[in-house]
């Protein structure tokens, strides 16, 4: 192909719920892409019907279906352990042949939690017998055993919670929440609930260039006013030449301040000699972090998100296939 | 009340016969013409200005997304000479953005299976 590019990945961290990497070889439009369809066009599960059959809570019925919709629902496949993509698993409601409602477009939820016989059931103590208690996303009941609501996004954060699970309405004496829920797949770009990620962004690489010539014309003071001024600590003085010199750490760190460059032109002799010290934008590597709500890994999302740009861009191959034969 | 479906933004709409893409050729300028893809917005578009920028048959490339609640992109291409014409010139930036995509997935597949094998080889039991 005349014009391909062909991107480098390298993977610094991967989690669960996050994963960084360096993105290389390729534009911000590529990036930017990715970006955009991870936030916006990664397929999940999502609850998207609440039949009610009892509702005597403190809350409303779509204030509750409002809730359960923003429950991320996780997709385990059956050869692995952590949420998967469930693009292959389901077919998009409108897609599919059945009439309503089948196992193959959706996953039904039940939860029936009545506080009267809850209460006996737990043998709670006689003088705690009126105290509210918490309905989570661990009451729901999936009739897709591999289809879970994503209760907690890590072992940590498990550990340090009181319920278990996400919360959705507390309940206290003669109150009873009885409903069924239906999860469908779908895209943020129809309602945010289907959003696998919390935060995806990339920042750029900095390229950092330091001009020896110049930088051997400041005294020492100078150079540690220079090396102190930035907020982020990209430079350093090295021990043995007493040269300015990048610290190890300041392709993380850095954040582009101007306070380098305000410094700078105080200390240049005529306002247009070169800079002693450039902090630059790299145009073609971007440092990506994408962390998910605990529907999807990390890494899925990434994955899934490549996917559906392959997808689209073949289908987009396909139309103007189309459209050169039929003459335009 | 008035709010369109939001289905809308990427779902090509049946009643209408809307098709995914169109073109028009320009009447004014040799070798131009504008291509009106529906239910499309900024990842793409700018994804494929980008790479036919790239090409050095092409004089000019430009798109607009005229309005957040309007979903199309008008993607307004001329190419250098008439031998090229602007639909080839979008073909071929589609394949070449394809098999970059396929690219990255090989090598996204590759780096986390590294990464995997090198750092955590028991992270898959603890989920």
């Amino acid at each position: 192909m005349p014009h391909q590019r062909f991107p480098k990945v390298e993977i610094l961290s991967i989690q669960p719920h996050e994963i960084q990497f360096l993105l290389s070889d390729t534009d911000t439009s590529m990036a930017n892409a990715l970006r955009r369809i991870m936030i916006a066009e990664v397929p999940t599960l999502a609850i998207d019907l609440v039949e009610f059959h009892e509702n005597t809570t403190v809350l409303n019925d779509e204030y509750i279906a409002h809730r359960l919709g923003l429950i991320p629902i996780k997709y385990t496949p059956p050869d692995s352990m952590g949420g998967g993509d469930c693009n292959g698993a389901f077919l998009p409601h409108r897609e599919c042949v059945c009439y309503e409602r089948c196992p193959r477009c959706c996953v039904e939820f039940e939860l029936d939690v009545n506080f009267d016989a809850t209460i006996r059931e737990r043998q709670v103590p006689e003088h705690e017998r009126c105290l509210p208690f918490t309905i989570t996303s661990a009451d729901l009941r999936s009739s897709n055993d591999l289809v879970q609501p994503a209760h907690f996004l890590s072992l940590e954060e498990e550990g340090a919670s009181h319920d278990q699970g996400i919360s959705i309405v507390k309940i206290g004496p003669g109150q009873h929440l009885k409903l069924k829920a239906i999860a469908r797949m779908g895209i943020s770009k129809e309602h945010a609930k289907w959003s696998p990620v919390a935060v995806a962004t990339y920042r750029f690489y900095p390229i950092i260039n330091i001009n020896e010539e110049a930088c051997s014309t400041l005294t020492q003071e100078q150079k540690q006013q220079l090396v102190d001024v930035c907020p982020d600590r990209i430079l350093e003085i090295d021990a043995v030449s007493g040269k300015i010199v990048v610290s190890e750490h300041a392709w993380e760190t850095a954040t582009f301040t101007e306070d380098l460059k305000i410094t700078q032109s105080a200390m240049k002799k005529r306002p247009e000699d070169d800079d002693f010290i450039t902090v630059e934008h790299s145009t073609d590597r971007f440092i990506f972090s994408v962390e998910g709500t605990g529907a999807m890994d990390a890494e899925e999302i990434v994955m899934s998100s490549l996917r559906v740009l392959k997808d689209r861009l073949h289908y987009l191959g396909n139309m103007i296939e189309a459209l050169k034969e039929s003459g335009m | 009340m008035n709010a369109p479906e939001r289905a809308l933004s990427f779902l090509l709409d049946e009643d209408s016969n809307e098709q995914k893409i169109t073109y028009s050729a320009d009447t004014k300028v040799s070798n131009a013409g504008t291509f009106t893809i529906n239910k499309e917005d900024h990842t793409v578009a700018n994804l494929l200005r980008m790479q036919l920028l790239r090409d050095p048959s092409v004089r000019f490339v430009g798109y607009i997304h005229p309005h957040p609640l309007i979903h199309r992109i008008d993607l307004k291409i001329q190419t250098a000479s008439s031998t090229v014409a602007p639909i080839d010139v979008l073909q071929s930036a589609t394949e070449d953005l394809a098999g970059e995509t396929d690219h990255l997935i090989t090598q996204m597949t590759e780096a986390i299976n590294k990464w995997k094998k090198e750092n955590q080889s028991g992270i898959g039991q603890f989920n």
